[in-house]
Parts: C-alpha cells; sequence; structure tokens
C-alpha cells in the first residue's frame, strides 16, 4: 500500500479491477441462471427416465405392428395409432401449408392495412393463436363433424381440426418468413419488369419458403401432440383395423396413451409409456428435420 | 472488359492529355512566330512583320482554349496530388507562352519603323541574330524539358539564358556607342527595343523552367532570382 | 395497377395557395432556355410540368425538363428535395405506393408514359433501375441475370443473353468460370455490376440509377463511373447522386434540385431550380441557389 502521497499517485492505475462485492454479484447472478436451466432440464430427465424405464423394453416391432388389444397386453400395440398419427400429420399438412400460405400472402403482399377488415383480420389470427384447444375441439363437433361439413367422426375431420387449431401460427410464421424478404429484392424484380404475382412466386416465397417450413414442421409437432379436440371429434382408442382412407374412422396416439395411462391395470400403464416413447420419437424426428432445414437453407439477407 | 487500375477515369485522362498538347503545341506556335519575326527583321519585310502581328490571334486563342479547359477540367474533374500540378503549371506555360507570342508582336511592330533602307550596324545586327537563335533553342528546350518532365534540362534554360541576358547588356553598350551618329541614332533604339522583346522571351522561357521543376518536385522556385544579378 | 394522371381537387386549394402557384409559375419559366437548348439531340423524356403527391403532401412540384438520349443527366440536391422521388416516375415504380399520385405529363419517345394504353411492365422493360444498395436475388449470377429476360418471355438462346449483358456490365471476365455460383458471394462493387448488367438483360434504352454508388469504395465507384461512361453511347443515363463530384465527373447535363419549406406546414417540397450542361453548372450557375449548393454553403 502506497505510504506517501507521491507514491499513491504512481500506484494510481488508468483502469481500476473490479470491486469484490461487483465480482460477487455476476457470479451470483450467473449461478441463479445456471440453477433455473437444470430445474427445468432436472424435471425433463426424469420424466424420460421414469418413461424410459417402464416403456421401453416394450418398444419393438412387435409394439409397432399390432393392434391394440383390451384384454391381453402382451399383444397390444399401436400400429392403427400410429397410422393414424402419421396419416393425421400428412393430411392436416395438406391442408395449412396452402391455407397458411396463400393468407400470409395476401396479408403481407396485397392487403391495404388501411382498410378496416384488413386491420380485424390481423388482430383476430393473433386471437385465435391463443384459444385453448378444446375450443377447437367443439367448434370440429359442431362445423366438421356435424353441423355443414357433415363429416362424421373420420380421419379428415380430424384433421381438419387440427389444421384450424395451428393455423394462425402458420399463417404468423409464414408473415415472419416473408417479411424477411427484404423491399430491396422485391424492387429489384419489379424493376426488371416482372408482374406483383411474379415477384412473389418466384422470388419472395422462394426466399421465405425455409423460414414457413421450419414454421410448418414446428406447427405439426405441436398438432399432433394435442389430444382435447381428438377425443370431441371422436378419434378411437381401441381400433383394430388398418386406416381406411380419409373419411374412415381413426386413431391416434395421444388418444391411446390418455386411455393406457387411465387404466387400472399397471401392464396396461406401461404401454402407455412405451407408445408416449414412440410418439415422442416422432416429434424428436420432425423438431430434427425442422433444425435441419433451418440450418441448411436458412437465408441470411 | 474490365477496366484496370491504370484505365480508370479515362475521360479525365484524356482531358488533361490534350491540355497538356495542346499547352506545349502553343510553345511550337510561338517558335513559328519567332522565327517569322526574324526573317522579317532580317529582311526588312513590312508585309511578313504584319502577318505575323495578325497571327498572334492564334496564340491568342490557344491560350483561351486551354484556359477554358483548364477551368472545365479542375470544376469537374477534381484533380489532385501531381494531377493538380500539372493542371496548375499548365495554367502558368500557356499565360508564358501567351506572352512571348506578344513579345514576337513587340519586335515585328519594330520593324516598318525602321524605315526601308535603315543605316545598320553590322555587329549590332550580328548579336541581335545571335540573341534570336539563343530565344529560339530556349523555347524548344523548355518545351521539351516540360514534355520529358526533366528538370535537369529545365535548370539548363538558366545557363542559355544568362548568354542572352550579357549579349542584351553587350548591344546596350554597343548601341550607346553608335549612337553618337545622329543617322544611326534611332536605328539603334529600335534596335534595343528588338533585343529586349528577345530577351523577355527567354525570361518566360526560363519561368516555364520552373514550372517543370514543380511538377516534378512539388515545389516552386525561382531559377535565376532578377534581384540578384 | 394502373395509375392515371390526376389534377389535385381545385377546392382543396386556399387563396394562398394559388398565390403561390402564381409564383411557382413564373419560377418555371426561366428553365425554359435550357430546356429548348439541345435540337441537335433526339429527345427521349418530356417532362411537362409534373408533380408527385404522397397523399396530399406534394413531394415534388412542376418538374420540367427535357432528356435527351445517350446522355448522362445527372440530378442534385440536397436531402429530401424529392430527386430519387421523380426519377422513380421516369419507369412508374412510384405506381406500387399506394398513396402517391403523379400529375403533370411525361413523353417517353413522344408516347404519354401513364396513358392507360400503357403497361407499367413493359415500360419496365424499356427503362431500367438500379437502386442504392446492390439488390442481387440469392440466386446464382446466371439466374439473377436471366430473371427479367425469363418473366418477360424474351425469345433468345438464355446463355447468350446472359454472356451478352455480362460483356455489356463489364462483369463477363470476372464470373465466366463461376456463373452458376450463388451471386451473394462477390464484393459489393461486383454486385452492383451485376445489378447494372441485370438491368441490362431486357434490352431497355434507358437506365436510371438511384445513387448506385453510395454503398460502394472509391474503386468499385471509379469502376462503375467508367462503365457508365461506356454505356451511354447505346444507352440514356439518368443518376441520382449526392456526391456532387461525381455528378461533375460523369454528367453531360445536370438538374439542381431544391428543396422549399413550406412556412405555414413545415412541409417540405422539392423543385427543379436550374437544368444545364453539367460544365456551366460547376463553373457558372445561373441561379445562387445552384451555387450556393455546389460551392457547399447551403447543404
Amino acid at each position: 500500500m502506497a505510504v506517501t502521497a507521491g507514491h499513491r499517485e504512481a500506484t494510481r492505475r488508468a483502469v481500476e479491477p473490479a470491486s469484490s462485492s461487483q465480482r460477487l454479484k455476476e457470479s451470483a447472478f450467473k449461478a441463479t441462471m445456471l440453477l433455473s436451466t437444470l430445474v427445468g432440464l432436472l424435471f425433463l430427465t426424469v420424466l424420460l427416465v421414469d418413461v424410459g424405464r417402464d416403456g421401453l423394453p416394450l418398444v419393438g416391432a412387435d409394439f409397432i405392428t399390432s393392434f391394440p388389444s383390451r384384454i391381453s397386453p402382451e399383444t397390444s400395440g399401436v400400429r392403427s395409432a400410429l397410422q393414424g398419427t402419421l396419416l393425421l400429420i400428412v393430411v392436416t399438412a395438406a391442408f395449412i401449408v396452402p391455407v397458411g400460405i396463400a393468407t400470409a400472402i395476401y396479408l403481407e403482399e396485397y392487403a391495404d392495412t388501411e382498410r378496416w377488415w384488413n386491420r380485424i383480420i390481423e388482430l383476430n389470427i393473433q386471437n385465435l393463436a391463443a384459444v385453448p384447444s378444446i375450443v377447437y375441439g367443439i367448434l370440429g363437433l359442431a362445423w366438421i363433424v356435424r353441423g355443414p361439413l357433415s363429416l362424421g367422426r373420420v380421419l379428415l375431420a380430424g384433421a381438419l381440426t387440427l389444421g384450424l387449431l395451428v393455423l394462425p401460427v402458420v399463417i404468423v410464421v409464414a408473415r415472419e418468413a416473408i417479411r424477411a424478404v427484404p423491399s430491396s429484392i422485391r424492387d429489384g424484380s419489379l424493376a426488371l419488369g416482372a408482374t406483383q404475382w411474379q415477384t412473389i412466386w418466384k422470388q419472395v416465397l422462394p426466399g421465405a419458403l425455409p423460414g414457413i417450413a421450419t414454421g410448418v414442421i414446428l406447427a405439426l409437432s405441436r398438432a399432433i401432440g394435442e389430444t382435447a379436440p381428438l377425443i370431441l371429434v371422436g378419434a378411437v382408442a381401441f381400433y383394430r383395423f388398418d386406416s381406411d382412407g380419409l373419411l374412415s374412422s381413426f386413431s391416434a396416439l395421444p388418444i391411446q396413451i390418455l386411455e393406457a395411462v387411465t387404466d387400472s391395470d399397471p401392464a396396461f400403464r406401461d404401454l402407455a409409456a412405451a407408445a408416449i416413447i414412440v410418439l415422442l420419437v416422432i416429434l424428436l424426428l420432425m423438431n430434427s428435420v425442422a433444425i435441419f432445414l433451418r440450418n441448411r437453407y436458412e437465408q441470411k439477407w | 472488359m474490365a477496366p484496370g487500375r491504370e484505365a480508370l477515369r479515362g475521360r479525365f485522362r484524356e482531358e488533361l492529355r490534350t491540355l497538356e498538347t495542346q499547352t506545349l503545341g502553343a510553345l511550337d506556335m510561338v517558335v513559328n512566330t519567332l522565327d517569322r519575326a526574324l526573317e522579317a527583321l532580317a529582311h526588312q519585310d513590312v508585309e511578313l512583320a504584319s502577318i505575323v502581328i495578325a497571327d498572334d490571334d492564334r496564340i491568342d486563342g490557344r491560350f483561351l482554349e486551354v484556359h477554358q479547359g483548364i477551368l472545365s477540367l479542375l470544376a469537374l474533374q477534381s484533380p489532385v496530388a501531381s494531377d493538380l500540378r500539372v493542371v496548375a503549371a499548365l495554367l502558368h506555360v500557356i499565360k508564358h507562352a501567351e506572352r512571348m507570342g506578344d513579345q514576337c508582336v513587340n519586335v515585328a511592330k519594330l520593324i516598318p519603323l525602321s524605315g526601308h533602307e535603315p543605316p545598320r550596324d553590322k555587329r549590332l545586327v550580328e548579336m541581335i541574330e545571335e540573341m534570336g537563335r539563343l530565344a529560339r533553342s530556349e523555347v524548344q528546350q523548355a518545351k521539351q524539358a516540360f514534355a520529358l518532365r526533366d528538370v535537369a534540362l529545365a535548370e539548363d534554360l538558366v545557363r542559355q539564358d544568362e548568354r542572352i541576358n550579357r549579349l542584351n547588356r553587350d548591344a546596350f553598350k554597343l548601341a550607346v556607342q553608335i549612337g553618337t551618329d545622329e543617322d544611326t541614332r534611332e536605328w539603334a533604339m529600335h534596335m534595343m527595343l528588338v533585343a529586349r522583346a528577345l530577351e523577355r522571351l527567354g525570361d518566360n522561357a526560363v519561368d516555364v523552367g520552373e514550372q517543370v521543376a514543380f511538377v516534378v518536385t512539388g515545389l516552386f522556385r525561382e531559377f535565376s532570382d532578377a534581384s540578384h544579378p | 395497377m394502373s395509375k392515371r394522371m390526376t389534377e389535385p381537387t381545385p377546392a382543396r386549394r386556399s387563396a394562398s395557395t394559388n398565390e403561390s402557384f402564381a409564383r411557382e409559375a413564373a419560377d418555371v419559366t426561366t428553365l425554359s432556355t435550357a430546356v429548348a437548348d439541345r435540337p441537335d439531340h433526339e429527345t427521349i423524356f418530356d417532362v411537362e410540368d409534373v408533380s408527385v403527391f404522397y397523399g396530399d403532401k406534394r413531394a415534388v412540384r412542376n418538374v420540367r425538363i427535357r432528356l435527351a438520349q445517350n446522355e448522362i443527366t445527372a440530378l442534385i440536391g440536397p436531402s429530401g428535395c424529392g430527386k430519387s422521388t421523380f426519377i422513380r416516375c421516369l419507369n412508374r415504380m412510384n405506381d406500387l405506393i399506394p398513396s402517391a399520385k403523379v400529375t403533370g405529363s411525361i413523353g417517353y419517345h413522344g408516347q404519354d408514359l401513364y396513358g392507360s394504353d400503357v403497361d407499367p411492365v413493359q415500360v419496365r422493360k424499356r427503362i431500367g433501375m438500379v437502386f442504392q444498395k446492390p439488390n442481387p436475388f440469392p440466386k446464382s449470377i446466371y439466374d439473377n441475370i436471366a430473371f427479367g429476360p425469363r418473366v418477360l418471355g424474351l425469345k433468345g438462346d438464355m446463355d447468350e443473353i446472359v454472356e451478352s449483358a455480362l460483356r455489356r456490365g463489364a462483369l463477363w471476365d470476372e464470373v465466366k468460370d463461376r456463373l452458376k455460383t450463388n451471386a451473394f458471394g462477390m464484393s459489393g462493387g461486383q454486385q452492383q455490376r451485376l445489378c447494372i448488367a441485370r438491368s441490362l438483360a431486357t434490352s431497355p434504352d434507358v437506365l436510371l440509377m438511384d445513387e448506385p454508388c453510395s454503398a460502394l469504395d472509391p474503386i468499385s465507384t471509379g469502376r462503375i463511373e467508367d462503365l457508365m461512361m461506356e454505356l451511354k453511347q447505346d444507352y440514356s443515363i439518368v443518376i441520382v447522386t449526392h456526391n456532387m463530384q461525381q455528378a461533375a465527373r460523369v454528367s453531360d447535363m445536370t438538374a439542381f434540385f431544391t428543396v422549399e419549406l413550406d412556412g405555414d406546414s413545415g412541409h417540405r417540397t422539392g423543385a427543379v431550380v436550374e437544368y444545364d450542361k453539367t460544365d456551366k453548372v460547376f463553373q457558372n450557375p445561373s441561379d445562387k441557389r445552384t451555387e450556393d449548393y455546389v460551392t457547399g454553403k447551403v447543404g
């Protein structure tokens, strides 16, 4: 420590080090953030371990190819439910992709935001994304299964209902992706003599596609995990037939899981765990594809 | 064919080249005019003298052309560094060329005044003719020095100019001598004016040389200061 | 979305506006000498009393100039003076802004550019535009150049069209071996030359350039200026620039836009104050406002 004033002058530094209380606060903050992360990871790990322990031994080729049984858990499988879920993915996608993208294109490229009806549409899309899934289930029951469309309790009805559920999300994501395409690209295209439609089809959409694809896949992975709408639309828990097309009865993994998990027989509860694993694998695959697409094709402007 | 670094600003380079060619061309015009003035003087050719006087318009015209071209180049092309020095030098050189043209006119104007059959002193005539040859050589050397950016050649102009200056002084002494004779006095005085014009012409050529040094070195200095004989 | 020429409704004009319109009419006549001056050059744009409104705010007023063929015309002036707004009238890009309205008339080779029988798409085929920030498409160099011809349905060997455009844009030698690589991999100067070549691929006869070099380094700027001098032989060029030295270096004619501040509303309107040979504008401008601007007294 400096003794004389002159010596103190000499040891005064240009840049002072951090005080010990500052460093303590920094460390405490970092530790709190880490702890919060670990809590989330902890619960997830517990779930996975629990499910894995019960279900992993049961997952196998037989499990996937056998129909569910009410009587014998040993021969019960997820064949119909798996088919149903996979078909739901495809049909829902076929619905939400064109409708969602077209809506997003209209709102971003054509709609005049001064008009009141466009402003109402904008407002409502945000609200629709927040509506509980069971309400969509009721909508599906009233209008698609019964009412105007009267399709009955069929796969198509389930796909449409799930589609309506995630459509707001797809629209929002697609709008973001379209909006991310800079206006300089549009200007450049139009200045060369392209029409607005040519510009959208050949420049804006291709540029927005990676973002849209990622969003669609994430929306689909949310859709197939939903149980409440499927219950109301009439997905069947024990469906012992291969799928007969869009207009036949259907099952789905969440429904079968729900049914098995509430059974009194513990053997069936283990089957639920196995079905959960199958569902998780599907979701994992979908999300991996989404991440792969995003990393590989993402457009940096 | 992508323009390389050297080819950048092609229009500017071309315009600058043209200006230099025009300016140095003016020095050629001066040499021509001087030749004819000296010939007119040697043969007392009044008609040739009046042609010389009229033709000075061409040098004046060239001056205006170059002057306008320089203003245009400065306004439109923003030359810097050596380009800027060249442009500034050209402005000086064309001015000197115009002055040299005027000196030739001064010589030509004196010819009819000396009468058709003036009494002539052979020695004075020879001095004047020598001065004329030296002046001519100076102008050509100045032009070459500028074209080649040769500072040594430019500095050499001082040596030649020294000879003109000496001849001018000698001619003055001689003129004073023969001026005691009434008949030759008037003619001798006219010859002094001719000598003076030639000496001034030489000085202008030296000034052109100074511009060569300025372009090359970026420094302006007088080769020989008139205040220090 | 074709835009028709409309008159601002007289009912909206107040007495004071009528006064200022009268003043404007007087101002406009001082330009008549420059407009009439070049009888030897064929007219390409005949701009007659053009104003541009955004909503009811007037951004540019009473532009009256004649642009001639195979010339480079520079539009200079302080920011907010409407030069970009004006140049976008020449290829009807202002049509794309819903609130924009163009009054007056623009003759292109004698035809009314905003006539009801004129297709804006065809206008933009013949009048190309290059923007301030290079905007190549995220495609290959080849596809960038081919985009215009393809959407316009131009017939011909696409390889030839692409090569020809790249040669005219002084880019062929640098990219001929990597036509299929993504355009985003090029440097800024190359990208801008790509955008120029892209516009040339539709065989226009006019090239509009809105501050094409302001995002580029001096060497790239120099190369593009040299390119413009080459292109001048086959095309007519109009360039908006805030770089006065650039306008002085490359252009044959210069139009100076000034900003007029409306005392009551605080609204800014641009107007052409002087339009003359570039040599004259930079050596001996007729209007004091031009002089103040080019000498840097007024920004």
